[in-house]
């Protein structure tokens, strides 16, 4: 008898034991000063992990901002262009294989590429123009587009709009961002000179002048129209995130009914075949390593990551929008500034995109360390 | 002194015993690395796109020592921050499991009753994969118990059937005799139930704890709090990073970590065999 009950005494001691040592591991630690902690999940997410109050706040891309203002859960405490003005955001990237491809007709994919930034610029003037004319029809057409493509309400989409920019440029502060945001990968060990170096870049300028190449868009502004598509039995197969409001350029592009029967692609002689939309940019960078994308709308810093330690094959040929994340606190929280975070969760897409970055570099401006929670 | 000598001479006996098994399992181990540099080295040299995704053993190597002192794309945590925070997760879905699995076990074994309710939803639930569960426990319990929660859905099972079955493989005749020899049913369930259940319950703390383990990067994929773990950093070295070295390396943690811990509740279970007479 007295066995039997030590063996239950051992049972329930070891339970106790296990379960002690359990707690003071994910306890351990307790909080550092002057932390902001960070979990990381898809935007999607966001706004319903903040609404559970999982997490103080998030910061993601839009319309997953405006989504939660809109929908009254959320407020904007800050906007990333207030973190860094202008920074670049989604880019257009294109396959190297793409590029050397031969349509016939002394047509290669480098031509092809040229054509379709000539589309892809004329789209993003035609969204500057319809943003900057709210009371015109083609205003009502881009919230109309963008709302079926972001599945959320026109109402979230005229919210979001007010602070996304779109832009084709590849100017001087666009590379230097990009170089700044290699340059903290690098800090962060991500990426190594020797990764650098292996595939033939001397430093991280030559990496960013070689990789973003701005010639296509450059040949790009003397495309004409063309009645003939260039590529008829080969379709450029594109790239892109599903709801991603950075890359409504491409939605435009390829519309045909707001534009007489003929998409700006087919305006440019191009037969361009959307993809099934991908979940993010490591996913479609996945899609140009395994062959199934020629041209592709991205955030940048997947672009450069996946790039460099995964030899992907690709140019960056033109930018697609400038700014437009923002971090978001709950409505009724009296989060006023980013020190009133300290302590607390934020939710970001990942520690490798532009709005963990961004959001890394105002907080340390402030001496706030940003770590995981 | 000459205890000491016992317990060399013991130990040597044990490994002159065993040797053969030991160079067997070496040769295999040499024999794996040998194809998986082979493997690695062949991808490379033929140009394929698919080499990034097989780093060779020796860059693996250098994933793995390094990470201890430092971790890529992570500030200030390192491998033993991901180890002691998956093992905590691990080792508190564990105690759970085994806090409700034994007496849910017991109960459902010995009374048919018990048995009769909980079979239904035991058999629904139990071919459904933990990993299916990911989305609803994180975000109904929380990110801090919702993967503990992943991690006991992956050792409960094991530990409840291994029990239930225990109970049920008790012999009729030892319980016929104890009830001739005038025991009431409780002394039945202390002194012959419980002793028989006990090898059942070891087996099944055996099998839960490796599959605790296989469940932890599923439970630590979305919405974590309690530090990053293994799981968390192998799909971000892997899907977000691209640094696949670092992903084998974090594995092969994990395979470890799995076979110490299985390692110890098997020596666990033998110990108590012998102490309580059983085997």
């Amino acid at each position: 008898m007295d066995k039997k009950i030590a063996i239950l005494a051992i049972i329930v001691a070891a339970i106790v034991v296990v379960a002690g040592i359990a707690a003071i591991l994910l306890t351990r630690g307790g909080e550092k000063e002057d932390t902001v902690y960070y979990t990381t999940m898809a935007p999607s997410l966001m706004d319903t992990w903040l609404a559970a109050n999982q997490s103080s706040g998030y910061i993601a891309w839009e319309p997953f901002a405006s989504s939660a203002v809109v929908a009254g859960t959320g407020r904007v405490l800050l906007w990333s262009d207030e973190i860094m003005p202008n920074h670049p955001c989604c880019v257009v990237v294109v396959s190297n294989s793409f590029l050397a491809q031969d349509f016939g007709g002394g047509k290669t994919g480098k031509n092809l590429t040229t054509n379709f930034l000539r589309a892809h610029m004329d789209a993003t003037l035609w969204i500057n123009d319809a943003l900057a004319h709210k009371d015109g029809s083609n205003y009502s057409k881009l919230i109309n587009m963008a709302a079926a493509f972001t599945q959320r309400s026109s109402a979230v989409v005229e919210e979001a709009f007010k602070h996304v920019r779109y832009d084709y440029g590849m100017n001087a502060s666009f590379r230097a961002a990009l170089a700044e945001f290699t340059e903290m990968y690098m800090s962060y060990s991500l990426v190594t000179n020797e990764t650098l170096s292996g595939l033939g870049y001397s430093s991280v300028e030559d990496f960013v002048s070689k990789y973003a190449d701005g010639t296509y868009l450059g040949a790009a502004g003397s495309v004409t129209e063309t009645p003939t598509i260039l590529n008829p039995a080969t379709p450029i197969r594109l790239g892109y995130l599903g709801g991603d409001l950075h890359q409504v350029a491409q939605i435009v592009a390829l519309n045909e009914t707001y534009f007489e029967g003929t998409s700006m692609f087919e305006k440019y002689g191009l037969n361009v075949k959307a993809n099934t939309p991908y979940l993010n940019g490591n996913a479609e960078m996945a899609g140009f390593k395994n062959g199934e994308v020629d041209v592709g709308y991205l955030g940048a810093p997947p672009a450069i990551l996946k790039r460099l330690n995964e030899a992907i094959g690709t140019t960056i040929v033109a930018q697609a929008n400038i700014e437009g994340s923002g971090l978001v606190v709950s409505a009724s929280s009296d989060v006023e500034s980013l020190h009133d975070l300290v302590g607390k969760i934020v939710a970001t897409p990942g520690e490798a995109s532009i709005q963990h970055l961004l959001l890394k570099i105002a907080l340390s401006k402030e001496g706030i360390a940003f770590l995981k929670g | 002194m000459r205890a000491r000598a016992d317990l060399t001479g013991r130990l040597l006996r044990v490994l002159r015993q065993n040797l053969p098994r030991y160079v067997l399992g070496a040769v295999a181990v040499i024999a794996f690395i040998a194809l998986w540099a082979f493997v690695s080295w062949y991808l490379q040299d033929t140009g394929s796109p698919k080499a990034i995704y097989v780093p060779s053993p020796a860059r693996v190597a250098d994933a793995f020592f390094g990470s201890f002192s430092l971790l890529p794309g992570l500030e200030e945590i390192t491998m033993w921050d991901l180890i002691s925070s998956s093992l905590g997760r691990v080792l508190l879905g564990y105690a759970i499991a085994l806090v409700i699995g034994f007496p849910a076990g017991l109960l459902m074994g010995s009374y048919w009753s018990a048995d009769a309710l909980g079979r239904p939803i035991l058999e629904m639930f139990r071919p459904i994969p933990p990993l299916a569960w990911v989305p609803v426990f994180v975000f109904v319990f929380g990110a801090l118990w919702g993967p503990v929660g992943i991690v006991f859905l992956g050792a409960f099972f094991p530990i409840l059937i291994n029990v239930m079955f225990g109970v049920k493989s008790v012999d009729p005749s030892l319980v016929d005799a104890a009830r001739t020899l005038g025991a009431r049913r409780r002394d039945i369930f202390v002194k012959v139930t419980m002793p028989t259940t006990i090898p059942y319950l070891m087996t099944g703390l055996k099998v839960g704890i490796g599959i605790a383990w296989m469940c932890i990067v599923a439970a630590e994929a979305i919405g974590l709090r309690g530090g990053a773990g293994l799981g968390y950093y192998i799909s971000l070295s892997s899907l977000q990073f691209g640094l696949w070295p670092q992903t084998y390396a974090t594995m092969i943690v994990i395979g470890i970590l799995s076979m110490v811990t299985t390692g110890l509740a098997s020596l666990l279970e033998q110990r108590f065999y012998k102490w309580s007479g059983m085997k």
